[in-house]
């Protein structure tokens, strides 16, 4: 037992280093997936306090809205900046129906105003789209397909072209948004609304304006996930699930911190594969991954409460 | 006070005029799922088996002249929502379409005791057999251990002996992944090959690259998969990103979707899936649902839909459901039938190859038969083989070697009924019958 444990594992790791390389690039396209969407959560949590249940129906009502549109006849990037559009009506819509009329209120309205808001987009999603498996289009998108096979250490090594293009896309979203959090003025602001609403708000800063910006960007997330994902098994509600992958993510990073949801999304994206592969299928049985993720949150709760990035909240009676 | 009356009196010729109407109707209600993850397989099967009930209700005015009622309740496939809409539906049922068998395990108990009839072609509990133990609960035209050995069966017939061979065995982590377990670990002890059971998460559905790493790892001879909903596509696609031979990949029947195997195209070319029921638009009955039910807007389904699998499959349920009906009305000599009258119906079932073409439904499903001990059938199934753009037959009828694992279905039974006791049994039925 102790040598399935300790000294197996490591012992296939090296004895077959090409299928160690694939095992970590499967992480790290899952990682970067979760840390995507593990960033919509958090901008809206920063700016609002809300934990947003609805993100992971946004990604399913996005892809659904692309497809929709282009099997309307648009062509397919026309139907993208549609689409962006239509995130964009649906976050003013959201900051002017939900949220603005529950200013003030505990944040357990607040989120509870998102599983109404889920409610609403599922209703709406299935009432619109139909509740079938559709195809995302990915050729038509010009994302790549087919696949480059190499051999490393006389092995095998396949990168699928379209999780290339999902690693480098969402990398150059997340650079894109920290630049955009670092360097801009809105972008400054945000995380002014994030560190202290009340000396954001007295300095002039648009509560309003600011709910619409996140819920947006949330929302451009939610589109490139569900392209990301869609492209991968097809478009339905089924898309809805990846989304509470996300959670054990905000657990381990931290739920204001963007850094946390990018470090916590590839950490648990690598680790969570490797555990299955080299512990969890010949010691447990599989399937590991349900699992995995959440206790690695757990311990890490354990001895940090505010997660490996959140702020530690200190308040005085 | 005359105001009064006048008012009492047309509320109690209404409640009558109204239970009139109602009694003119046979409830057939379907705990259907349209959302959820899994409604890309639910809304054809649906679609496929309301639009055979409105067929028979535009052509025929119903059966032996009375009305279906096959009324919806969404069960988004949650075991909870579903066992809601059972007691839901209840009161007027004469039988209940459970839809998963997760609420076939749950509604299991209460229908015996409830007398209620379930039926749940192609899926649910495979014990259910038993006719004698489960005289509520029909699976047929085959179940999932009809599946398993026909399946093996295939295998054996394509590549030989399967004597220290190895076929991975990928399902979804739920009871109707694992159903299979029993059938296929007893051949794999009897016919000398390994399993290795590879369990999917629900949330792990569409992104299956850990799964399909351990079969890179594992190079089994075979994958035989136990997908449903987004499972399916998500390992066909994986399967074709890891280079899998396809030709080495079989689904059971809920794996052999159309619009799963849509989404590879060519690169799924060589895929199986064993199934019961096989689409066939030429048939009458096909023609006649597109003229008096399509055509006048009464479905819910599109032309590319109905030349699916899952729709086909769903008419055929129906249908099973229709001749169960019919025997009951023609045995008892009433319209009205009730559900212990419609459990003789479906204990009777005789589908012949005459009477398959009788209903237009030719080429459709295989002939089989029931009894008050056999509520499955046995039917047989073909090999299906996505060819690039559908399904397409790739073997003759395959008929279950039954008597392999009659003694389990027995001993599986009664094990359910000893540890649900009290059970109470149809004594005057041998499992035999």
């Amino acid at each position: 037992m102790l040598n399935d444990i300790f000294i197996a594992p490591f012992s296939d790791m090296i004895s077959a280093p090409d299928f160690l390389m694939q095992v970590l690039w499967e992480g790290l396209v899952s990682g970067i997936l979760y840390a995507l969407i593990a960033l919509g959560f958090v901008l809206i949590f920063r700016s609002s306090r809300i934990f947003n249940f609805a993100q992971g129906i946004m990604v399913v009502f996005a892809a659904l809205t692309l497809v929709g549109l282009f099997a309307m006849g648009i062509p397919a990037w026309i139907s993208v900046g549609l689409t962006l559009g239509v995130m964009f009506v649906l976050a003013v819509a959201i900051e002017r129906v939900v949220l603005r009329p529950l200013v003030g209120q505990p944040d357990i309205i607040l989120f509870m105003a998102t599983i109404g808001i889920t409610l609403f987009l599922i209703g709406f999603g299935e009432t619109i789209f139909g509740g079938e498996n559709k195809v995302m289009i990915t050729e038509e998108l010009g994302i790549p397909t087919g696949d480059t096979v190499l051999e490393p250490f006389g092995g095998l090594l396949i990168l699928q072209h379209l999780d290339i293009t999902v690693v480098v896309v969402a990398t150059l979203l997340v650079l894109a948004l920290l630049a955009f959090l670092n360097y801009t003025q809105m972008g400054r602001a945000i995380r002014a609304l994030g560190d202290d609403h009340q000396a954001a708000l007295s300095v002039g800063i648009s509560l309003q304006t600011i709910w619409v910006l996140v819920w947006f960007i949330a929302g451009i997330i939610a589109l490139v996930t569900g392209i990301a994902w869609g492209a991968r098994a097809g478009v339905s509600f089924a898309l809805e699930v990846i989304a509470y992958k996300a959670l054990p993510v905000l657990m381990l990073g931290g739920l204001e911190s963007i850094t946390g949801a990018i470090v916590g999304g590839l950490m648990i994206g690598i680790l969570e594969k490797l555990f299955e592969i080299y512990w969890g299928q010949p010691l447990l049985g599989g399937n590991t991954e349900t699992w995995f993720a959440f206790v690695l949150a757990l311990i890490v709760l354990l001895f940090r409460p505010q997660g490996l990035f959140g702020e530690r909240i200190i308040e005085r009676v | 006070m005359k105001h009064f009356t006048k008012l009492a009196t047309a509320a109690a010729l209404g409640t009558v005029l109204g239970t009139a109407a109602i009694a003119q109707e046979l409830y057939t209600p379907n705990l259907a799922y349209r959302t959820g993850p899994f409604a890309a397989t639910g809304i054809p099967l649906m679609n496929g088996q309301a639009d055979y009930m409105a067929l028979l209700n535009e052509r025929d005015g119903g059966v032996g002249g009375v009305l279906i009622n096959a009324e919806e309740c969404e069960t988004g496939y949650s075991t909870e929502k579903g066992v809601e809409c059972y007691e839901k539906t209840k009161g007027t049922a004469i039988v209940t379409q459970p839809w998963s068998t997760g609420i076939t395990l749950q509604v299991l108990p209460k229908t015996n005791v409830d007398e209620i009839p379930i039926l749940a072609p192609g899926y649910g509990f495979s014990p259910m057999a038993d006719g004698k133990v489960f005289q509520w609960a029909f699976n047929m035209p085959a179940g999932y251990w009809d599946a398993a050995d026909m399946i093996i069966q295939y295998l054996e017939g394509e590549g030989g002996s399967l004597s220290g061979k190895k076929i991975a065995f990928l399902h979804l982590d739920h009871p109707f992944g694992k159903e299979p377990l029993p059938v296929l670990e007893m051949h794999a002890a009897g016919k000398g090959f390994e399993l290795l059971p590879i369990p999917v998460g629900l949330k792990e559905m569409q992104n299956q690259s850990a799964q399909w790493l351990q079969i890179r790892r594992e190079r089994p001879d075979y994958v035989v998969m136990w997908g449903w909903g987004a499972m399916n596509a998500g390992a066909i696609t994986e399967a074709v990103k890891t280079k899998f031979p396809m030709e080495n990949f079989i689904g059971v029947w809920w794996a052999g979707h159309d619009a799963d195997l849509k989404l590879v195209g060519d690169d799924g070319k060589g895929y199986k899936s064993i199934s019961w029921s096989f689409p066939n638009p030429d048939a009458p009955v096909m023609k006649q649902v597109k003229e008096m039910v399509f055509d006048k807007g009464l479905s819910q389904s599109n032309e590319e839909e109905m030349q699916g699998v899952f729709y086909g499959r769903g008419l055929v349920m129906s249908a099973i459901l229709a001749e169960g009906i019919k025997n009951a009305q023609e045995n008892f000599g009433t319209g009205q039938i009730d559900a212990t009258q419609l459990r003789w119906g479906l204990e009777n079932i005789n589908l012949t190859n005459e009477r398959i073409v009788e209903l237009g439904l030719e080429g459709m499903v295989p002939p089989f038969s029931t009894s008050c001990g056999n509520h499955t059938g046995h039917s047989g199934g073909w090999m299906l083989e996505w060819d690039g753009a559908k399904f397409v037959k790739a073997s003759d009828l395959l008929k279950p070697n039954v008597d392999g694992y009659a003694d389990l279905i027995q001993s599986s039974a009664a094990e359910y009924a000893t540890s649900n006791a009290p059970w109470a049994m149809n004594e005057e039925c041998s499992a035999t019958n």
